[in-house]
């Protein structure tokens, strides 16, 4: 074993090296593959209906949604059966929301192991993303279902839906190392996130369709509206997968320019926090 | 053999107390540096409070210092709290995983290790049994097995040798002597001085966040020694009292009077408590205390005093010794610190302190099972076919 010379400084943006970081990121990589089979297996463990809760959430959504349009006599839609098109951004939408309430918590609810045990603080918050990442992949074999229930098939435009999926998970884990980092010293961030979240899933082409907003909204608003990352990301997830449709570009390059500059950013402030962490939790 | 594998230079560590910016700070390291050669083994003593944990985590990289900088030469391993990581959901083999990739160990090396990590815990069996139902003996044991085969360069102890019965804290003893014959770099945090003086070629005495002095374990350890007395009798009574008052604490020492050769007690079984002392002139009204502390050192279980009903003793040279004796002990199975002092009844001050660390190990009694043993009566009443309360309460238990 060779010998690492490790220095302790205090806390300045100037001694932190992501390359280092990750680096050690790799070293601690069994911890975090261990971490997150725990996370997946002891979630469901003790409740009745187990691995079902992965694919009720956006199901029961769906129905909800269904619902409600038809009392309205409305199908944003439009030639796609609503729960179709609902569920299509259902999907990538609770693994967002879902993924980023637990790992936004991950470093208060594991205080006690923060002030005892060194490890790289941001596999905590990863391993919530993996079991996100795990729920995604099952409600993803329901949709499959759907689409064979409504006899809709994929072309070749469902190859979209894996950059859409890539820039999902940088986009979940740059916004939730932020997010657990900050709730360490600001406890408002827990209190926030409900209503985040309430707010977050109308502002993004959930319930309705990209088209349908770019019609209503004037050009400035529309951009504004637009750099909402989930917006490029979930619009392409579904176009490619149900609509048979090529992502609208702008929207996507819009989408991936933030989701991949805040990716850093908030992993170098994450690592600048992680110095005194135990302090604080 | 000059490399440095420690090198702590003028460090200090500022704790805000409370969230907002005007928050009061206090300093709990001051320009601390110390330098631990490779191989060496050094103890960090002092009291509760010292910064003696807060250098640990510096160490150990749980939290970074607010001034000077630490240089570590190699991979280092703290065992800070057996046992920490652990899930009780899981089994001890998930959990032995969980533990080992914590510390950084990967599943290759965890899995290569596994065998002897369960022998050294003795746990075979309840290996596949979520620790939920370990006892805390069986959990202590195996999260230190873990600890102890990591295999660092550098190794950080702090104060888990305090777990354990007498037969398991001689087993880590062991291993930790070891692991320094195998040329490992230790670094111990303990209440426990005599372990110090034996595992140590150097120690450091650390006060109010500073090191107040540093050398031979022995020497470091007495003007420890020294520094408590005088400040047992710090307030208001200054150390030209103490000296007047002629009387001194000089042993503590506890035998099962079932077994005279144990070291040990058991749970529920009598205790015997021998305090000498050494007097140079008479004293009319002194109270001797005994008093039982938690394995942390710290919280206080009880005081046995000789003063309980107003009786003063009176001593005089050459001294004497004190027995305090308890008929059935209601400790559970563990490690325990005594303490004593000696209190004049008339000035109201304590003359004299006892600060032997001496520890008392309780061992599981013949009889008794649990954390605690209650002293109880009982009664047994048979119910005859005539009692009619016993029958009418079952007539009327249906309802309806």
């Amino acid at each position: 074993m060779s010998r690492p010379t490790v220095i302790y400084e205090p806390p300045a943006l100037r001694h932190i090296h992501p390359l280092a970081a990750l680096r050690r990121l790799r070293q601690f990589r069994d911890l975090f593959i261990t971490l997150s089979l725990h996370r997946v297996n002891v979630r469901y463990k003790q409740s009745r209906l187990g691995i079902l809760w992965a694919v009720i959430q956006p199901l029961a959504m769906m129905v909800v949604f269904t619902l409600m349009f038809t009392l309205v006599r409305a199908n944003p839609g439009g030639s796609v059966p609503f729960p179709l098109f609902a569920y299509a951004a259902l999907v990538p939408w609770t693994m967002f929301s879902s993924g980023l309430s637990a790992a936004s918590a991950a470093l208060t609810s594991h205080a006690s192991l923060l002030t005892k045990v060194a490890f790289p603080r941001e596999i905590l918050p990863l391993t919530y993303v993996v079991a996100a990442l795990v729920d995604f992949v099952l409600s993803c074999a329901v949709l499959a279902g759907l689409m064979l229930w409504f006899g809709v098939t994929p072309s070749a435009t469902v190859v979209w839906a894996v950059p859409a999926i890539l820039l999902l998970v940088a986009f979940l884990i740059g916004l939730a190392l932020l997010l657990a980092a900050m709730h360490v010293r600001y406890r408002d961030v827990g209190l926030a996130m409900p209503l985040l979240l309430q707010v977050w899933l109308f502002a993004s082409p959930v319930l309705y369709g990209l088209a349908a907003v770019k019609d209503a909204l004037p050009e400035p608003l529309y951009l504004l509206y637009t750099l909402n990352p989930l917006v490029g990301i979930v619009d392409t997830f579904r176009r490619a997968i149900i609509l048979q449709q090529s992502p609208d570009y702008i929207a996507l390059g819009i989408s991936a320019a933030v989701a991949l500059s805040l990716l850093p950013v908030s992993y170098l402030y994450f690592k600048y926090v992680e110095l005194t962490i135990a302090d604080a939790v | 053999m000059s490399t440095l594998d420690i090198s702590v230079q003028h460090v200090g560590k500022e704790y805000r107390l409370g969230a907002s910016r005007r928050a009061s700070a206090f300093w709990a390291l001051r320009d601390v540096s110390l330098d631990v050669p490779r191989g060496s083994s050094v103890g960090i003593i002092g009291r509760n409070g010292a910064g003696k944990s807060t250098l640990f985590k510096l160490l150990a990289g749980i939290t970074a210092p607010t001034t000077g900088r630490i240089v570590l030469n190699g991979h280092l391993a703290a065992l800070i709290e057996v046992g920490s990581g652990f899930h009780p959901e899981l089994t001890g083999r998930e959990n032995v995983f969980l533990s080992g990739s914590l510390l950084g160990m990967t599943r290759r090396e965890i899995a290569g290790k596994l065998d002897r990590i369960v022998e050294f815990a003795g746990v075979r069996q309840f290996i596949d049994t979520p620790v939920k139902w370990y006892s805390s003996g069986m959990y202590v044991r195996l999260g230190f097995a873990i600890a102890a085969h990591l295999e660092p360069h550098i190794l950080l102890v702090d104060e888990v040798l305090a777990v354990g019965d007498a037969e398991f804290q001689a087993r880590c003893l062991q291993r930790i002597q070891e692991l320094r014959v195998q040329g490992t770099t230790c670094l111990f945090i303990s209440h426990d001085l005599t372990a110090i003086e034996r595992l140590c070629n150097r120690a450091v005495l650390l006060e109010r966040g500073e090191i107040a002095a540093a050398g031979a374990p022995a020497d470091v350890v007495a003007t420890y020694h020294r520094r408590i007395i005088a400040d047992a009798n710090a307030p208001g009574a200054p150390v030209a009292v103490a000296l007047k008052s002629g009387v001194t604490l000089t042993n503590l020492s506890m035998h099962d009077p079932d077994a005279p050769d144990s070291v040990s007690c058991r749970t529920g079984g009598p205790l015997l408590v021998s305090l000498k002392y050494e007097a140079t002139r008479r004293s009319p009204a002194i109270e001797f205390e005994l008093r039982i502390y938690a394995a942390d050192g710290k919280t206080r279980l009880a005081t046995l005093r000789t003063g309980e009903r107003g009786d003063e003793i009176s001593v005089d040279a050459p001294g004497g010794t004190i027995e305090f004796a308890v008929a059935t002990l209601p400790l559970g199975v563990g490690m325990y610190y005594l303490g004593a002092l000696a209190r004049d009844i008339v000035t109201n001050t304590t003359v004299a302190w006892w600060d032997g660390e001496t520890r008392l190990h309780v061992q599981d009694g013949p009889r008794s099972g649990g954390q605690r043993e209650i002293p109880h009566t009982w009664r047994h009443i048979q119910a005859d076919a005539g009692d009619r309360t016993l029958a009418a309460s079952v007539r009327i238990s249906p309802p309806g």
